[in-house]
């Protein structure tokens, strides 16, 4: 039954996008972010469904759609150069095999992230693509905020997201950090919208999304999604107008919420005190020293999935402060827990270089962005919110990936082209104002 | 149940943005100085059912 009101769907969908080629686009969008085809037991599973869907919306935007004044962003050109340094290291990395596997998926990524922003050529195509992530993504947050609050989640990797294989945004830490990014722009939805006009219905259905968002890293039990969640309080701050009422708010809100919380996510929490006792942090600090001394043997990168060759000893405190001597531990083929080790130990210093910079570009962009747009009223009011809110989802998965190897999460890479597409959306409109003095001089020509 | 009921929901907003997506001229085009020859020349031709 589900597997065929998903290819209802899917065929709607399909058939809108023939009307109109950027809805392809969104097709895309939807099928990387939701994967229908591991939701179902049959049909789809059998169709490559994502191919299909990127092949239309390329070839939707090659023959349909307005290409006048295409501009191409800095960190496009980075993001190609990421791509083919990937390749490089692919062929050469540690375990071929294994590579390759991470290869397939994460091209398509970087590739479909540099395309993005050659579509965004109008506000309502930014508007929707954010739109649609944020939807899409709601079909797991909602599923993980009603389920925490029917049965308290139940600890690290025991929320059931529909999913069992617990990769893509299925994956606990993951979605628990980009359920807290997208909650800014979530928040932007309910001032600025036009698709859907942020009425009293939108402001409400957008409250109890944040508040799904915020219920994830609690069902998940996932301390990066705590950290998140105290950063993304500290970022609103600048965006908010009565500071002090907002943080009086954030401590009664804070405090009346700890009750409600569930005893596997406080112990887990507390946890974060004593990390020199807990293995998966202490692994996490071996790994990432491993790492480091990977790196300068190898500057260039293992490739893909290096760290399946690490052998790491580390100490483990049996009980904080106890007297008794730390227990050795020995373990190998430790993930990373980090995109910035995942970056150094796969990529070396040039990826994490080129890495760093489309990340750190991004964000010093949204500032520039949001300064230059801050006047509350005219034409572009909407712009200097979506790129604060932009930036401050940025930041927070910028943290989380200090703790999840994150490095190529697609869905981030879709945040990323939506940057760089309203970055060069309003270059053009810039370029378009400077020219209106001189056309209305100018005698029509009869072209 | 619950999984149905979320996916229901969010699939249902996803179909009518598209639908509300279907019905908005901008999506595709918005107005710029520099096609404003090309759009007097436009308006007197027959208009286009997709735009």
């Amino acid at each position: 039954m589900r597997d065929l009101a998903f290819i209802a769907f899917l065929l709607a969908f399909f058939g809108m996008g023939f009307k109109r080629p950027f809805l392809l686009v969104l097709v895309y969008v939807y099928i990387d972010i939701v994967s229908p085809q591991r939701l179902t037991y049959l049909l789809l599973n059998s169709v490559p469904i994502s191919l299909i869907a990127v092949a239309l919306a390329v070839g939707g935007w090659i023959l349909a759609d307005d290409k006048r004044d295409t501009r191409v962003g800095g960190r496009q050109v980075l993001i190609v150069l990421l791509l083919l340094y990937c390749w490089g290291t692919t062929i050469t990395a540690d375990f071929p095999v294994e590579a390759k596997e991470k290869w397939d998926w994460v091209w398509k990524a970087l590739a479909f992230a540099a395309f993005l922003p050659l579509t965004l050529r109008t506000r309502v195509r930014i508007e929707a693509l954010l739109l649609f992530m944020i939807l899409a993504a709601s079909s797991i947050i909602v599923v993980g905020g009603i389920k925490t609050i029917a049965s308290g989640g139940g600890g690290y990797g025991q929320l059931n997201l529909m999913v069992d294989n617990n990769s893509g945004l299925y994956e606990g830490s993951t979605i628990s950090a980009v359920a807290i990014a997208i909650v800014p722009i979530i928040v932007w939805f309910m001032h600025h919208g036009t698709i859907f006009r942020p009425d009293w219905r939108v402001k409400a259905y957008c409250l109890a999304l944040v508040f799904a968002c915020l219920l994830i890293p609690v069902g998940t039990s996932t301390r990066t999604g705590l950290l998140c969640i105290g950063l993304l309080a500290l970022l609103s701050i600048r965006n908010v107008k009565r500071k002090v009422a907002y943080l009086a708010m954030l401590g009664v809100l804070g405090l009346a919420a700890i009750p409600f919380l569930p005893s596997t996510f406080t112990n887990r929490m507390n946890t974060i005190k004593t990390y020199d006792a807990d293995e998966s942090a202490s692994t996490r600090l071996a790994v990432w020293k491993w790492t480091i001394e990977y790196a300068k043997a190898n500057p260039f990168g293992g490739g893909f999935n290096a760290y399946l060759g690490n052998h790491i000893r580390y100490d483990l405190k049996t009980t904080p402060g106890a007297a008794e001597a730390p227990k050795v531990e020995v373990d190998k083929a430790r993930a990373y827990h980090s995109a910035y080790f995942e970056m150094l130990g796969e990529q070396g210093y040039p990826g994490l270089a080129i890495w760093l910079a489309i990340n750190l570009i991004g964000i010093v962009r949204m500032e520039f962005i949001r300064r230059r747009y801050r006047d509350p009223d005219g034409e572009f009011a909407w712009v200097g919110p979506l790129a604060a809110a932009l930036q401050s989802g940025h930041i927070v998965y910028l943290l989380g990936a200090g703790f999840i190897a994150i490095a190529f999460q697609p869905f981030v890479y879709m945040l990323i082209g939506a940057q760089i597409g309203l970055d060069t959306y309003l270059a053009r409109k810039r370029s378009e104002q400077s020219f209106r003095p001189m056309r209305r001089s100018a005698v029509p020509s009869p072209a | 149940m619950i999984d149905n009921l979320a996916l229901g929901l969010s699939h249902g907003l996803m179909m009518l943005a598209a639908f509300l997506l279907l019905k908005r001229p901008d999506l595709d085009r918005e107005p710029s100085p520099h096609d404003s020859s090309d759009t007097k020349r436009k308006s007197t031709e027959k208009p286009r059912h997709d735009a």
